[in-house]
């Protein structure tokens, strides 16, 4: 019993660390530029077939670690490109409902794009370490998923250090905080659009390769990312990094143990329960509004 | 343009309309003159929240799927005649609009966008896991037709074919399209517009932002629901499709393409893009690729970045220039 729960417990880890990857790059992309990107599942999706793709030349780990870099760099390309050619020309005039259409048409065209190319058969990304397990006291899980929980977290702090040490953060954080006094200190703004919204794709490519060795790739995978990583963000706070971080993981332990406990089929629904009630009770998220990073 | 002359290409165009099943006797235009029908209603319903409301309600196939899934069961389970049935998938749509509306009253933007899909998947969930009371993922089939109206012994009109349907659902579109009209002109229509603009300075002169939201999802809600019953008995067959976030875009495209807070464009949209699919449809038989939907997202982010006010917008503007033409 108890150790059912434990390892529920780090299966939701598991799970909530990748919610939270692709979560960050959407509170990123709101904090900076307020747009809220009902296309960042798609940028997930779009990674996780340039990783079957990588796979297809390069098999075994090194694979793997090859598709990570790789769709974090074409994925990262694929948003500098639309943020340039879709939402830049939208964002001095539009409210936010506006954005959001824009961002929906993007859904319906990066999924069908993808179901034109790849048709609707569901491939795998294989387990490099040819599904070994390992054991951690009272849970075990296989070594894949550790790897996956340990990447994810190593690309979120990897962007903590890049906002927190580089010059190019320190100007993404200043444009999130006041968006006319950065250009006032000389800050080129649009770049800074392009190299977020560049990030912000880049972390929902590489949380695609993850969501992608978990479940299985499709052309309709990019739903489930893209509402997860909203609920996570709202649970968090829009714009707030940190909370993304815990907002993941409390959804993906309690989409788990729900699963386990109250009802396989209602999985899906335990978010969307959490964020009604959340929003009921605190409208800015459980860690409070903070819309700059 | 005078109001007489308005008023005669009203009746033309409802002429026209009545005449359509006698010029074209193709059974298949008729079924797409009615999806396009249903579509209409669905379109226009869900722009009087995002059009003239500013509430962008993500889960407006909930509202289609409820009326749908109610009055099919209640004419199953309670053999309840499918003529009250479109009332009551109506009304429970409007309860489950109102419920929908109460967490509204504070959100905006992605926070409402995110609650609405939320209420809708979870409703999609219930109809896929109550197999009991749904037949899950199956579907309910067998649901009747609309009853036959008795007109004397021995003549009768059924609703078997498509001609009868399209008539009855001429009738739901020429009440519902009156009602928006009247609706979007009246003062309560005003006081929306007004809170789309600034919620805020509505309230200050007396706008009770609450109760017009609640109203204006109910109503919205209630003729969703409608839609959802006439199509229940008229396709007799409703699956956990029909609650799906895919409908719910559909119809956002037609009305973003349309022209989004215009009472016409609604339409203009529902029927532009009913017809352009089955276009495609030949289109993807000949090149065997399915271009449909890549089209539709195309069409939509086009449409916001190069005509903001849709297909209406482009001909206001292009008859507007013809006119001044004329004079200069």
């Amino acid at each position: 019993m108890e150790s059912l729960l434990l390892q529920q417990i780090l299966n939701g880890t598991v799970v909530g660390s990748v919610y939270s990857l692709v979560a960050i790059g959407l509170t990123m992309i709101f904090g900076v530029m307020k747009i809220s990107n009902f296309a960042q599942g798609d940028y997930s999706m779009a990674g996780a077939y340039v990783a079957v793709l990588v796979f297809a030349f390069l098999p075994g780990w090194l694979g793997w670690i090859g598709s990570l870099l790789a769709a974090a760099a074409l994925i990262g390309l694929l948003g500098v490109f639309t943020e340039k050619f879709v939402f830049r020309p939208l964002l001095d005039r539009s409210t936010d409902i506006d954005i959001i259409m824009v961002s929906i048409g993007l859904f319906i065209l990066l999924e069908n794009l993808a179901l034109l190319f790849f048709h609707a058969t569901p491939r795998m990304i294989p387990d490099p370490f040819g599904g070994a397990t390992i054991r951690l006291g009272f849970a075990s899980t296989s070594v894949m998923r550790l790897v996956c929980l340990i990447f994810s977290f190593a690309a979120i702090a990897l962007l903590e250090l890049f906002l927190n040490r580089t010059k190019t953060g320190v100007a993404i954080r200043a444009t999130s905080e006041n968006r006319h006094a950065a250009l006032l200190m000389g800050i080129d703004v649009n770049r800074i659009y392009g190299i977020t919204f560049g990030m912000g794709t880049a972390m929902a490519g590489i949380g695609g390769v993850f969501y992608g060795t978990l479940f299985a790739v499709y052309p309709m995978m990019g739903v489930m990312p893209t509402l997860k990583a909203f609920i996570v963000t709202i649970l968090g706070g829009m714009g707030n990094l940190r909370g993304a971080i815990f907002g993941g993981l409390i959804l993906g332990v309690a989409e788990t143990l729900g699963g386990t406990y109250i009802s396989m089929e209602y999985k899906n629904a335990v978010g969307f329960v959490i964020i009604i009630l959340v929003l009921l009770i605190r409208p800015s998220g459980l860690f409070g509004r903070r819309e700059s990073l | 343009m005078s109001a007489s002359a308005s008023r005669l290409k009203a009746v033309l165009g409802i002429v026209v309309l009545i005449a359509v099943p006698w010029i074209i006797r193709d059974r298949y235009f008729l079924h797409l003159l009615i999806t396009a029908g249903i579509f209409v209603i669905l379109t226009s319903s869900w722009n009087l929240l995002a059009g003239f409301a500013g509430l962008l309600n993500l889960g407006h196939a909930a509202f289609y799927g409820a009326g749908a899934y109610a009055s099919a069961l209640l004419a199953i389970r309670l053999g309840l005649t499918p003529w009250i049935g479109l009332i009551c998938g109506g009304l429970v749509a409007g309860v489950f609009g109102f419920l929908l509306g109460i967490p509204s009253l504070r959100l905006s933007g992605p926070y409402l966008a995110i609650t609405t899909i939320g209420f809708a998947e979870i409703l999609r969930m219930v109809a896929m896991n109550w197999v009991s009371l749904t037949r899950g993922s199956l579907g309910l089939y067998g649901i009747p037709p609309l009853t036959a109206i008795r007109l004397g012994p021995g003549m009768r009109i059924d609703f078997y074919s498509e001609r009868n349907v399209y008539y009855i659902l001429l009738l739901l579109l020429f009440a519902t399209i009156f009602c928006f009209r009247r609706l979007t002109r009246s003062e309560f229509g005003l006081t929306l517009k007004a809170m789309r603009e600034d919620e805020i300075a509505a309230e200050s002169i007396g706008a009770d932002s609450n109760r017009y939201k609640l109203t204006v999802f109910t109503i919205s809600a209630f003729f969703a629901g409608v839609a959802g019953a006439f199509f229940a008995h008229y396709q007799r067959l409703v699956s956990p499709e029909t609650i799906g976030l895919g409908e719910t875009f559909t119809i956002l495209t037609m009305t973003v393409l349309g022209g989004l807070g215009t009472l016409t464009g609604p339409i203009l949209g529902a029927v532009l893009l009913t017809f352009l699919s089955e276009g495609l449809r030949f289109l993807e038989d000949m090149v065997k690729i399915d271009v449909r939907m890549v089209i539709y997202g195309l069409l939509l982010i086009v449409t916001m970045l190069f005509m903001r006010n849709g297909v209406m917008g482009l001909l206001t503007r292009v008859t507007d220039s013809v006119l001044s033409r004329k004079k200069g």
